[in-house]
């Protein structure tokens, strides 16, 4: 894949190109501010482009806001905003309108290699990766939350797995039970939450996502 | 002698020795200094009293005379008036809504002025924050289409002309000039006359007969003198003290703080200050965080969880990868612990705790520029001002490394029962002052916070002093 990082971090861009490049990506630019990355993003068309929230020159907001501007002006380019900090808020910025191509994570996660080149390729794939805990966010702070305390535990868990973009064998894997439970369980999830039923994993995301997010 | 002047100065001692008592001698350094001083006022004032761009435009020298006077009582007198607050520009704030005369009633009753425009539906609101207006409509349900801070310059105006601090210090050097004018003459007369007529029967026998008023006709005449250049020298003191009296109390009641309402202004200020400062320092604080160590250990778990991956790759293991990968992660760990720790000592410095003389002998070693120490602090002030006076210091000493070009510094900390005073002296280029938002500014600002100061030396050229005051408690 070609990726293009927005890092105003030297240490992390530096240690992301290295990840990258060693699973065979192809770091096409690395920059260090919000302005660099729309420029880069016009010029090379990535497949992904991997942003930090904060950078110069105000170090608030400026690398989601580049993040909703090129979701506009290049729906192709798959968007991963990384942040040391998850502000429910942003997610919900990011995910309005269209979802899919889209993550928000944590940069702990890259901890876990695999887990983290896995969620690009899901990414550049269209489907989405978000963070545990903008997960829990978006369910803790959902209007929904009577109807999302009508499910059980177990439903619970598959709706937070679904929600960060998961497909239903790794849910499987996640909560060790067969795929068939799973499959049993989110088509409970949906029964209960009222959502039309649906059949690939993405309109399946995108389902949940509108539900906690309106 | 006589006994009455003494009456009036208790604390002096006996008459004989009252031309010669410490307190004589500084009140004559003090009439012989303000004297030009009061000269000088009084030439930069008078002219600026044209109009009124000229009055704000006074305001911060008139300021800084009286600023001069308070630190000349305090030094030569010992009188210690509390600062009165700076001028500073007036908040203005333009504001749009329908709702003009009923915002102008509540602005007035919360203590600022208002005046509805002509013409268009708005008001001009003075002397509140923007904050504080904006409660007061939605308090009373006043609907603001817009608001925005007036003009910059007419603040500047706006508060500087009207600043009744100024106008006082004003009325200050205009009376203080006739009485430094009696002080002298006082001063003259009884000094030098004194010493004149004590000394009558020399001045004769050198063939001198006719001076100040007499003509000296015998030996025995000139005799005669001597008990009034006795009684010249001995009533000297206790006139100047009079006259020195009644400067101090001109002093305490128009170059200080003199109204509760100034003085309470004078603390909000303060108040604001510190606590700006203190949510400043906090962001900062997050900011070194997240560019510091916190992004080092992102990328410390990023070359581990390599590592690992390398590690359980099936088939062969790239040993000198790991070995390079490990060796990275390994620097990147140190560099965060030396993040970390500078972090922390710029929190509390942990030397601090063994006292303020032991934490400016380790921050004067870490100087750039050589540092001699002083220090004489027998009593410990209070933890917070020990902390105040730390950072003072490391403040004032990165200044003299950074800014000054100096090669050689001075840091000295005295604690006297009550006062507290650090100063940095250095021999570099000189020229610093305070600008709005500067580093020295915004120490003034935390210092004035606990009724300290800041007085700043520093001619072009240099040397360089600046001394920081500090009450012993906070």
């Amino acid at each position: 894949m070609r990726i293009v990082i927005a890092e105003d971090a030297a240490v992390i861009r530096a240690g992301l190109t290295e990840i990258l490049t060693d699973r065979g990506h192809e770091i096409v630019a690395a920059v260090g501010d919000a302005e660099a990355l729309k420029d880069a993003v016009t010029a090379y068309q990535p497949d992904v482009a991997i942003v930090d929230v904060r950078m110069p020159p105000s170090h608030t907001d400026e690398g989601l806001r580049a993040a909703i501007a090129i979701r506009r002006d290049h729906p192709g380019v798959g968007i991963l905003v990384f942040s040391q900090y998850i502000e429910t808020r942003y997610a919900a910025d990011l995910l309005a309108g269209r979802s899919g191509g889209v993550g928000y994570l944590l940069k702990d996660r890259v901890a876990n290699v695999a887990e983290f080149t896995d969620a690009i390729t899901r990414i550049a794939a269209g489907g989405t990766a978000l963070d545990p805990e903008v997960v829990s966010g978006l369910l803790s702070a959902s209007r929904h939350a009577s109807t999302l305390g009508a499910l059980t535990t177990r439903e619970q868990d598959v709706l937070a797995l679904m929600a960060e973009g998961r497909s239903n064998s790794a849910i499987a894997d996640r909560i060790f039970v067969s795929e068939r439970a799973v499959e049993k369980h989110i088509s409970n999830i949906f029964t209960k939450l009222a959502l039309p039923p649906s059949d690939s994993d993405h309109r399946r995301v995108l389902a949940v996502l509108a539900y906690l997010g309106t | 002698m006589d006994d009455n002047q003494n009456m009036t100065e208790p604390a002096a001692s006996p008459a004989w020795g009252a031309p010669f008592a410490k307190r004589a001698w500084a009140e004559l350094r003090y009439a012989l200094v303000t004297l030009p001083l009061s000269i000088a006022a009084v030439v930069f004032i008078v002219p600026m009293l044209y109009n009124g761009i000229l009055w704000a435009a006074s305001a911060d020298g008139v300021w800084k005379l009286g600023a001069a006077s308070r630190s000349l009582a305090r030094k030569l007198l010992g009188e210690d008036v509390p600062a009165s607050p700076r001028p500073r520009s007036t908040a203005g704030h333009k504001v749009r809504t329908k709702d003009g005369a009923r915002l102008e009633t509540v602005v007035k009753e919360a203590g600022g002025t208002a005046r509805v425009w002509e013409g268009q539906p708005g008001v001009t609101v003075r002397r509140l924050p923007p904050s504080r207006i904006a409660e007061l409509a939605a308090a009373a349900g006043i609907t603001i289409d817009e608001m925005q801070p007036r003009n910059a310059w007419l603040n500047w105006m706006d508060g500087r002309a009207t600043d009744r601090v100024t106008w006082r210090a004003r009325a200050y050097f205009g009376l203080k000039l006739p009485l430094a004018v009696v002080g002298l003459v006082v001063a003259a007369v009884c000094w030098l006359g004194g010493l004149y007529y004590l000394t009558a029967p020399v001045w004769w026998s050198l063939g001198l007969h006719s001076t100040l008023g007499f003509r000296i006709t015998t030996l025995g005449f000139a005799f005669g003198l001597c008990p009034l250049g006795v009684a010249l020298l001995a009533t000297g003191p206790g006139l100047l003290h009079g006259v020195t009296n009644v400067d101090c109390w001109l002093i305490r009641s128009l170059l200080g703080p003199s109204s509760p309402a100034e003085r309470i202004r004078a603390l909000k200020e303060s108040r604001a200050s510190v606590v700006e400062d203190a949510a400043a320092r906090l962001r900062s604080i997050e900011r070194d965080l997240h560019d510091g160590a916190q992004a080092q250990l992102v990328a410390l778990s990023m070359k581990l969880g390599l590592a690992r991956d390398k590690l359980q790759d099936d088939g062969q293991v790239d040993l000198a990868r790991v070995t390079g990968l490990v060796e990275d992660a390994h620097r990147g760990i140190l560099e965060a612990i030396i993040d970390l720790r500078t972090l922390a000592r710029g929190i509390h410095p942990p030397v601090l705790d063994q006292g303020l003389a032991d934490a400016l002998a380790t921050l004067a070693t870490r100087s750039a520029v050589p540092v001699e120490l002083v220090t004489d602090i027998p009593e410990r002030p209070s933890d917070a001002i020990e902390t105040m006076a730390y950072f003072s210091a490391a403040e004032l000493l990165t200044n003299v490394a950074k800014h000054s070009g100096a090669r050689h510094a001075t840091l000295e900390a005295v604690h006297v029962p009550g006062l507290l005073r650090v100063r940095v002296t250095d021999d570099g280029l000189g020229g610093a002052r305070q600008v709005p938002g500067g580093g020295l500014c915004g120490l003034a600002d935390r210092v004035r916070a606990v009724d300290g100061r800041v007085d700043i030396d520093s001619p072009r050229g240099g040397p360089t002093t600046v001394t920081v005051e500090l009450p012993s408690r906070a």
